[in-house]
């Protein structure tokens, strides 16, 4: 009886598909959590606003939810007052990248599509590979940290980003099959 | 193929870009560096989703491997696209129907199109027409960047043939009145079957002489066979109504399931022996296959009996039909005798001597096809007394000489051919 009451109420979700979503769920909420590591704990309305965003990203991936929730992130570690780069912020990067993949992963159809092996490890790969950018941007601010800022640093890091998102995107991208 | 559909950026892309794009204005702005190591992945996401934008429209069908099917088979449908070198990523969501087992369960997949064909299986369980492959298809452009559909896939109309089963069976034709064929007739002829031996008349072949006969009483004698023939067989469907409940091919089944597979299964049965087969389906529609035999007859019964909508004919025609059976043919009345008119049709084709057999279609379980709005203990009395009524037909069709036999799949009519063969070589009398 406890059971039906319980299938009837629980979405019908493939065990992949509650994987995901615990991932979309949890990622967003570490993010934050993380910036406490930093000894700047954060404040109970920004955590209170990403559990609930995180939670409508979680039952709708496809929703602006997700949207709001990695927004409440950037301003929580934007707030901070720590003026250096903390190694706390990799791990937050590499949350919102988990719970990135994760909610794309579980809006490639309906809720209770089961997942595709191969489709999830190629994704699996692309989030570990997109994962390595925040460490190698993390080395970088860390480079410069302390030192006096050239003019037009900032201008010059973007675009070299840009161009490196560039280059991937030439090495990595879509290539026409025979 | 489907109506035109566009691409579209994906959540996910418009997820990446938006926040990839407030992060490093605000990291630029208020020079924080922290904010570009969080968003450095999502815009590395985001251009690569945006530099695989796809700049041809594909179009979407689907190819099956079968497109006649008996119930239970299976088919595969394969997805084939044009115009697809944008394309990475395919979904697939077929539309739940009735009696249509799809495979993967549920119905739904997806993968990579790289890694090969994402093929959806459909197996339909009940006879009848069915609408397979009505689905939904999703494609997406490298990186999950942008998005076309979900498009609707119309399905098609297939005509499941009821499951064919084959039997072997040795019982003779009641009363063969044809050309050729395996039957043993009760005219001489030139058969294998042995019938006597008498004496030599003109026009008798030599071959025939049976030598030891002629030798040992002085005179030629020569022996004498059967001849083999071919029979009719007209089978009459009851599709007024459908009673009880059907779970498809491996479940359980109701009446009209009963009749039109025992149906199937003779008329299968008596083209294998060479017989003619003839149908006739007393419902709705009243179609009607005339006498032929081969495969190309023989599917031509199944697809009228797949063509099956149970109901009843209007302005009295069933009243007014006359079966047209010649002499000779067997006719096999499959029904679950809850109507007058299937009674008395089969009451008159006794009558005027053809071998009449009823085949009971009536599932043991089957209950009263409750109306809501009816009251359940009026139903359920009402019920009773049809079965009530229904025993007293079967017992008048005995009485008469009609053997009843209910439906215990294929063999179920062996008995009872070879009792009527065996009546129909006794001398009768027939009324007309």
């Amino acid at each position: 009886m406890t059971g039906q009451v319980i299938g009837q109420v629980m979405p019908p979700w493939t065990r992949g598909q509650w994987a995901l979503r615990l991932v979309v769920l949890a990622g967003p909420v570490l993010a934050t959590v993380a910036a406490g590591l930093t000894g700047d704990p954060p404040g109970r309305l920004g955590l209170g606003v990403v559990v609930a965003a995180s939670l409508g990203f979680a039952l709708f991936p496809e929703s602006p939810a997700g949207t709001v929730a990695f927004a409440t992130v950037l301003l929580t570690w934007g707030l901070g007052s720590s003026p250096s780069t903390p190694p706390g912020v990799v791990l937050a990067a590499g949350a919102l990248v988990a719970a990135h993949v994760a909610a794309l992963l579980a809006s490639y159809g309906p809720a209770d599509l089961p997942l595709d092996r191969r489709l999830t490890l190629t994704w699996l790969v692309r989030g570990a590979a997109l994962f390595l950018v925040a460490p190698v941007v993390w080395l970088l601010a860390r480079a410069l940290e302390g030192q006096p800022e050239p003019a037009g640093l900032w201008v010059t890091a973007v675009a070299a980003l840009a161009v490196a998102a560039v280059v991937a995107t030439t090495a990595l991208g879509p290539r026409s099959r025979a | 193929m489907t109506r035109p559909q566009q691409w579209r950026p994906t959540a996910a892309t418009s997820r990446a870009a938006v926040i990839a794009t407030t992060g490093t204005v605000a990291a630029v702005l208020a020079g924080r560096p922290t904010l570009l190591v969080l968003v450095a992945p999502l815009l590395v996401a985001a251009a690569l989703a945006l530099a695989g934008r796809p700049r041809r429209t594909p179009s979407v069908g689907t190819d099956f491997d079968h497109h006649a099917l008996h119930e239970g088979q299976g088919t595969t449908s394969r997805l084939v696209l044009a115009d697809a070198e944008d394309v990475e990523q395919v979904t697939r969501v077929a539309s739940p129907e009735p009696f249509l087992a799809v495979r993967p369960a549920g119905g739904r997949v997806t993968g990579l199109l790289a890694a090969g064909p994402v093929d959806l299986e459909f197996s339909p369980q009940r006879w009848g027409r069915r609408v397979v492959g009505e689905e939904a298809v999703a494609l997406t452009s490298p990186w999950a960047g942008f998005r076309w559909g979900p498009t609707t896939i119309i399905g098609d109309q297939v005509r499941v043939l009821p499951i064919g089963l084959h039997y072997a069976s040795h019982a003779e034709s009641p009363q063969p009145r044809g050309l050729v064929g395996a039957h043993r007739s009760s005219r001489p002829g030139s058969g294998t079957e042995f019938a006597g031996i008498r004496a030599f008349v003109p026009g008798d072949r030599l071959r025939r002489i049976n030598w030891r006969v002629s030798a040992r009483t002085d005179q030629l004698h020569v022996t004498t066979t059967r001849a083999e023939e071919d029979a009719g067989v007209l089978l009459v469907v009851d599709a007024i109504a459908d009673h009880g409940r059907s779970g498809g091919v491996d479940g359980a089944e109701s009446s009209l399931d009963l009749t039109v597979r025992a149906a199937a299964a003779v008329a299968e049965h008596a083209t294998r022996q060479g017989d003619r087969v003839s149908l006739r389906v007393l419902g709705r529609s009243l179609s009607q296959v005339g006498y032929g035999s081969g495969q190309r007859h023989l599917r031509r019964v199944l697809g009228t009996l797949a063509s099956i909508q149970p109901g009843s004919a209007h302005d009295g025609e069933l009243e007014r039909l006359q079966l047209r059976a010649t002499e000779g043919t067997m006719v096999v009345v499959l029904s679950p005798m809850l109507t007058e008119v299937v009674a008395t049709l089969t009451a008159t084709a006794v009558r005027r001597g053809l071998p009449t057999l009823v085949v009971d279609t009536m599932p043991e379980d089957a209950e009263a096809g409750l109306d809501p709005a009816a009251d359940p203990l009026l139903a359920d009395l009402a019920w009773r007394m049809r079965r009530l009524e229904r025993e007293q037909v079967l017992a008048s069709l005995a009485t008469l000489g009609c053997p009843v036999v209910p439906w215990r799949g294929p063999g179920t009519i062996d008995e009872v051919t070879h009792r009527l063969a065996r009546r129909a070589r006794q001398p009768h009398l027939g009324m007309r």
